[in-house]
């Protein structure tokens, strides 16, 4: 009984500590771009759906779309205008997520990479 | 001395010759690249001007009906008479017709052959390493157009003879061309290289000039919204946006489900240059401007930065320039061709002389 007890506990234990609910904030650089680009990507979650929002800066932020999390793997976009961002992340760390970026927008397409950290 | 500076334009040409060429080729593209993108989607850009110009409520409730309610990013007012407007949404980008509501089609995001020459151009469509080819290709142009004047300065061959085949013509081609296109070249070459630096470009500048921080001209410390409280529309925060900035013309309203407040981007006419960096930020509930930001208040190096830019697309004096830049662009890869042809039959004659004394 313990045992199964403990089992619970530890693995309770992982989901709280695998929830990404919070800020995350980092940088993206566009493959042959200049600079990386300042990100703040507030997110809740709620089982395996991601909501929440992600900008520039806490100011400036545009709602996430089609949000989901299985395992380590985030996914969801972000319509800042004509440009759609598709994020493809992994947890990495308790407080760090790297990953892909797709940029769209009418006649252009890019792709990025991003790191983003835990705000404390 | 001028064996030597003839070793330099052969090794810089030979070394980025392709690369300039790609650059002229896919420059030549983007020099009429809004015309370009109309003309491959007339049916979603033009439209006939009839009657009054639907408010942006009744153009937002057009697409809704048509969209299942789909939420509003952005309204892209045009800024002529007979190009559509659009709406953008997450799905894509609406063209509607601003006299009948009529929906003319939506375009979705990625990637064309406009948006491929414009990879082409910018980072030869692979990443950093292209990027970094081109921002040199751009430095080895200039010392190409530095070599090739001091060349020609003591014939100052000015004239095409001969026949197409000899060797003749493609000599009197490439000076005649070279002179005829240094300056327009020279132009375009140094703004693509600052563009291609622009990061260290902008850190010099600043350095140089005293870098001032945009202010807001006008600002309010926002507040929580009584419980309740509406939001104004958008054709609220145009007029809003359009009695901070009288006689400016507004090409933006973004939403503020979309950035937290109305964004409205206004072009001031009378500034070809820097007029469309106008911004006036207004709170959804309010009404209050949060910031409004001026093309008048770029500080020096943006101001720079952002003249050098209108030169290279050619937009500084206006259509004038632009066709300026493309006839540069378009006559490049003929440039190019020629002095690899001059370079080949050069190289064959001087083989064919060795083989002789041989």
């Amino acid at each position: 009984m313990k045992t199964v007890l403990a089992i619970v506990v530890l693995f309770g234990m992982g989901a709280i500590a695998r929830d990404v609910t919070g800020a995350w904030s980092g940088a993206f650089k566009v493959n042959g771009g200049d600079h990386g680009v300042q990100q703040l990507i507030l997110l809740k979650q709620d089982g395996v759906k991601l909501s929440g929002s992600a900008g520039p800066d806490a100011e400036e932020q545009y709602p996430l779309e089609n949000g989901k999390i299985e395992g380590d793997h985030l996914t969801f976009e972000v319509t800042s205008g004509e440009w759609k961002f598709r994020y493809h992340l992994k947890r990495t760390g308790a407080d760090e997520i790297k990953g892909d970026l797709e940029l769209k927008s009418l006649n252009n397409g890019r792709s990025a990479v991003i790191s983003l950290r835990r705000v404390k | 001395m001028r064996r030597l500076i003839l070793r330099v334009h052969l090794a810089t040409a030979l070394i980025a010759g392709a690369f300039i060429l790609v650059l002229g080729v896919t420059g030549s593209t983007l020099a009429f690249e809004p015309e370009l993108d109309r003309r491959l989607h007339a049916h979603l850009s033009y439209v006939k001007p009839s009657g009054r110009v639907l408010s942006l409520g009744e153009i937002g409730d057009a697409v809704s009906r048509q969209f299942n309610a789909e939420p509003i990013v952005a309204y892209l007012p045009s800024r002529s008479a007979d190009f559509s407007w659009k709406v953008i949404l997450p799905r894509g980008i609406v063209c509607v017709n601003q006299y009948t509501g009529e929906i003319l089609g939506v375009r979705t995001r990625g990637q064309t052959i406009l948006g491929f020459a414009h990879e082409l151009h910018v980072r030869l469509a692979s990443g950093d390493v292209g990027r970094n080819i081109l921002r040199w290709s751009g430095v080895a142009t200039l010392i190409s157009l530095a070599s090739g004047l001091y060349l020609w300065w003591p014939t100052k061959r000015f004239r095409i003879c001969g026949c197409w085949r000899s060797r003749e013509f493609w000599f009197d081609l490439h000076n005649s061309l070279g002179v005829l296109l240094w300056l327009p070249l020279l132009a375009l070459a140094a703004t693509g290289t600052v563009i291609a630096f622009e990061d260290q470009a902008a850190d010099l500048l600043g350095k140089l000039t005293r870098p001032v921080q945009v202010r807001s001209r006008q600002s309010i410390t926002r507040r929580e919204p009584a419980p309740g409280a509406q939001i104004i529309t958008p054709d609220e925060a145009l007029a809003i946006a359009g009695a901070q900035m009288p006689g400016a013309i507004p090409y933006r309203v973004q939403m503020p489900r979309y950035g937290g407040a109305y964004r409205v981007s206004l072009d001031d006419p009378g500034d070809r240059v820097t007029g469309g960096h106008n911004l006036i930020v207004i709170d959804e509930y309010s009404g209050g401007v949060i910031s409004s930001t001026r093309s008048s208040d770029l500080s020096a190096a943006q101001r720079i930065l952002a003249t050098n830019e209108a030169i290279h697309r050619g937009d500084v004096f206006g259509m004038p320039t632009r066709i300026v830049a493309w006839l540069t662009c378009v006559m490049v890869p003929v440039q190019v061709i020629s002095g690899l042809l001059l370079w080949l039959r050069g190289r064959n004659s001087r083989v064919a002389v060795g083989k002789g004394a041989l």
